[in-house]
């Protein structure tokens, strides 16, 4: 199985523009959206909802009121300021530790499954999506992304499809790792302004890790000459591949308003920069 | 001596599992009787520590030895001070392969992590 | 009064704005709760005058107390304290200091030590635009504790503006809880509009109010104006796309000085933010 996997060090560089445009030139593929936080590749993809189920993270304080006498116990050990003094409990504040059950002398507190977002499974003209969503308010989390994944890689195995597309989470926080293990290359989008240097680098150690193969993909490269110099150069000094250079185009925001994929809307110009070769070089497993 | 494989599946036949800490399930092989049981990894579902987690299932299991694909740093943690041995199964396709490979004296012990640690790992 | 400046995703220009917002507001300090990825001190080059350290507990086993009961690891929901054959295994990252195993000890074998989980720098730019910002460790899951005692040290000023985490995780609640007013910044694509309604639910929910900031306008559609005005959101400002700004960030410029006609949106945004607290 051929799982790619793009990331960014930070959010906003292009990520789900690059993910949505490869997309239709790999046959049926199977889609996995991991960017929790901003679901955004469903927006580009015209998706059937087939199926929604709630995603349970972690076990949360619950307060019986017909049990609790307001000894005010629950209120005083809490670490996290999740009990007021009405012993009301703020659920995002909780992080389920169980000291309020342990404590309470009249048992009425229990811990109990906390529904912390969805999961959805989609159809798309090019093969189906696995996207979920997290409440606001609620943790970006791991279990999540790696429930996406898994469920994107059975339904590519069940249905034997070869490709798997995973629009990453960005950043490098634990969601990121789980949206890079076990895939088969990686491909870092990076802008050229001035973080991005030092995201690249922070990117490249946390996939670096993974011994995958790693594309760099530099989108806007035409947005600072000094800046995407330094990222080529630091891409030469540690042998790393820059894949494809991406100019600032107003085609390709143009497609996004339209909510046309970007390298279909504007199939010219993703030609006149080597997507093809790009795509072939991804395709190889 | 009891051995666990970290396995996607049900017995000797299944596939190993390419985590340790999130691995879907153990297959436990007893070498006295050649006889096996599969447990599921109730550690797969922490949101963190499932490494750690995952070892003191494997102890409650009387296991001796495990077989991973890799381990990070916190499980070796508590591998040592489980006092158990772990060894890589390498290129090991299934369960029995695995095993087999640990019989022919064949698999690598591992003494220190050999990847620098996935959950928690917040910031590079 | 405390401003949040926020934004559904990255890249939208939260930073760019809140530090804008800083250097055109007298009086005004900024703070940098993206503690995971502190930028805004990269455009303001603060010269650092004071460092805090911040600190986290975690359990320390007596081993001489200690029988090896369990009862500890048993309850610790974090898998941070592992009992097993001759000693306690203690995995500090993983603790969230609930205290829990301390309560559950019989044998009092447990007390708390204390641990570095990252860094506030505090100091001032070229321009005197004094600048907070926390930094958390490598390694660390705890943002929260630090983004808490940034709100704690500004306090008592007269006006804090709050550079936020992206998107609605538990990290931006706690650098959103209780301000005055929070300046969503949003771009006009799909994207912008979609995530910028997860955040407008999180402020409903916080009963925070709240305006919006078009970022980049003119370079995708009139969706993000429709759904403002569908659901009686304020419309703060609008930023034209220009691709001088683009270049001059890209720089890491501060754009009031380099963008003519930057400052001014600048203070046109903090009065209508004054005025519509002064309405209330």
């Amino acid at each position: 199985m051929n799982e790619i996997v793009i990331v960014s060090g930070k959010g906003g560089t292009g990520k789900t523009t690059l993910a949505a445009s490869l997309i239709p030139f790999f046959g049926e593929v199977v889609i996995a959206d991991c960017d929790v936080d901003a679901p955004d590749l469903d927006i580009l993809l015209d998706t059937s909802l087939k199926y929604e189920e709630d995603f349970v993270g972690l076990k949360r304080a619950k307060v019986n009121n017909q049990l609790c006498v307001n000894c005010g116990l629950c209120y005083e050990k809490c670490n996290f300021n999740a009990i007021d003094i009405n012993i009301e409990i703020n659920k995002t504040k909780c992080e389920g530790c169980g000291v309020c059950e342990y404590i309470c002398p009249v048992d009425a507190i229990t811990m109990e499954d906390s529904v912390v977002g969805q999961i959805f499974q989609s159809g798309t003209e090019f093969g189906d999506i696995v996207h979920a969503k997290l409440i606001p308010g609620e943790e970006t989390s791991g279990k999540l992304v790696a429930e996406v994944r898994s469920r994107a890689k059975a339904l590519a195995t069940k249905n034997k499809i070869k490709n798997i597309i995973i629009d990453g989470s960005p950043g490098i926080a634990c969601n990121v790792i789980s949206s890079i293990t076990g895939t088969s290359k990686a491909i870092i989008v990076i802008e050229p302004t001035l973080s991005g240097l030092h995201d690249l680098e922070k990117i490249h150690s946390l996939v670096n890790k993974f011994r995958i193969p790693i594309l760099i993909v530099i989108n806007k490269c035409d947005l600072s000459r000094d800046e995407s110099y330094k990222i080529e150069k630091y891409c030469f000094d540690n042998d790393l591949e820059i894949a494809l250079k991406i100019p600032f185009d107003r085609t390709i925001v143009e497609g996004i308003t339209k909510k046309k994929i970007p390298s279909l809307y504007n199939h010219e110009l993703f030609k006149s920069i080597g997507f093809n070769d790009f795509i072939d070089k991804l395709k190889i497993n | 001596m009891r051995i666990a494989v970290c396995a996607k599946d049900e017995g000797l036949n299944s596939l190993v599992s390419d985590r340790f800490g999130r691995s879907e399930k153990f297959v436990i092989f007893d070498t006295t009787n050649q006889e096996y049981i599969t447990i599921e990894n109730s550690a797969k579902n922490e949101s963190g520590g499932a490494g750690g987690s995952a070892v003191r299932l494997l102890d409650k299991n009387k296991v001796d030895i495990i077989l991973v694909p890799e381990l990070g740093p916190k499980a070796m943690d508590a591998i040592n001070a489980y006092e158990l041995k772990v060894y890589s199964f390498g290129d090991s396709i299934t369960v029995e392969e695995a095993i087999n490979g640990f019989s022919d004296a064949k698999l690598e012990r591992i003494l220190t992590n050999t990847n620098d640690g996935h959950r928690g790992l917040r910031r590079v | 009064m405390n401003i949040a400046v926020l934004s559904g995703k990255g890249g939208t220009g939260k930073t760019t704005i809140a530090v804008n917002l800083a250097v055109n507001s007298k009086n005004a300090v900024l703070i940098d709760t993206d503690v995971e990825e502190p930028n805004s001190h990269i455009f303001l080059k603060p010269h650092i005058e004071r460092t805090y350290e911040i600190k986290k507990k975690y359990p320390v086993i007596d081993t001489v107390k200690c029988t090896l009961c369990g009862e500890c690891g048993d309850f610790c929901n974090y898998n941070a304290i592992l009992p097993a054959k001759n000693k306690v295994l203690v995995l500090k990252e993983l603790c969230h200091d609930c205290g829990g195993c301390e309560l559950v000890c019989s044998f009092d074998a447990i007390s708390f030590d204390k641990r570095d989980i990252g860094k506030i720098y505090s100091g001032k730019s070229q321009n005197d635009i004094p600048i907070i910002y926390g930094d958390l460790n490598v390694g660390e899951v705890s943002a929260v504790k630090i983004i808490e005692r940034l709100r704690e040290i500004v306090a008592n000023e007269e006006l804090v503006i709050i550079d936020s985490p992206p998107g609605t995780s538990c990290s931006t609640v706690s650098a959103v809880e209780e301000v005055d007013y929070a300046i969503i910044v949003s771009e006009p694509t799909p994207f912008g509009v979609s995530d910028m309604k997860m955040v407008v639910e999180m402020l409903r929910h916080m009963k925070i109010s709240f305006g919006v900031v078009v970022n980049k306008s003119g370079l995708g559609d009139n969706e993000i104006y429709e759904y403002c005005k569908d659901e009686g959101i304020v419309i703060l400002e609008e930023i034209i796309f220009d691709t001088e700004i683009a270049k001059s960030y890209a720089k890491g410029d501060i754009l009031s000085y380099k963008i003519e006609g930057y400052s001014e949106k600048m203070s046109s945004i903090m009065n209508k933010v004054l005025e519509s607290e002064n309405n209330e």
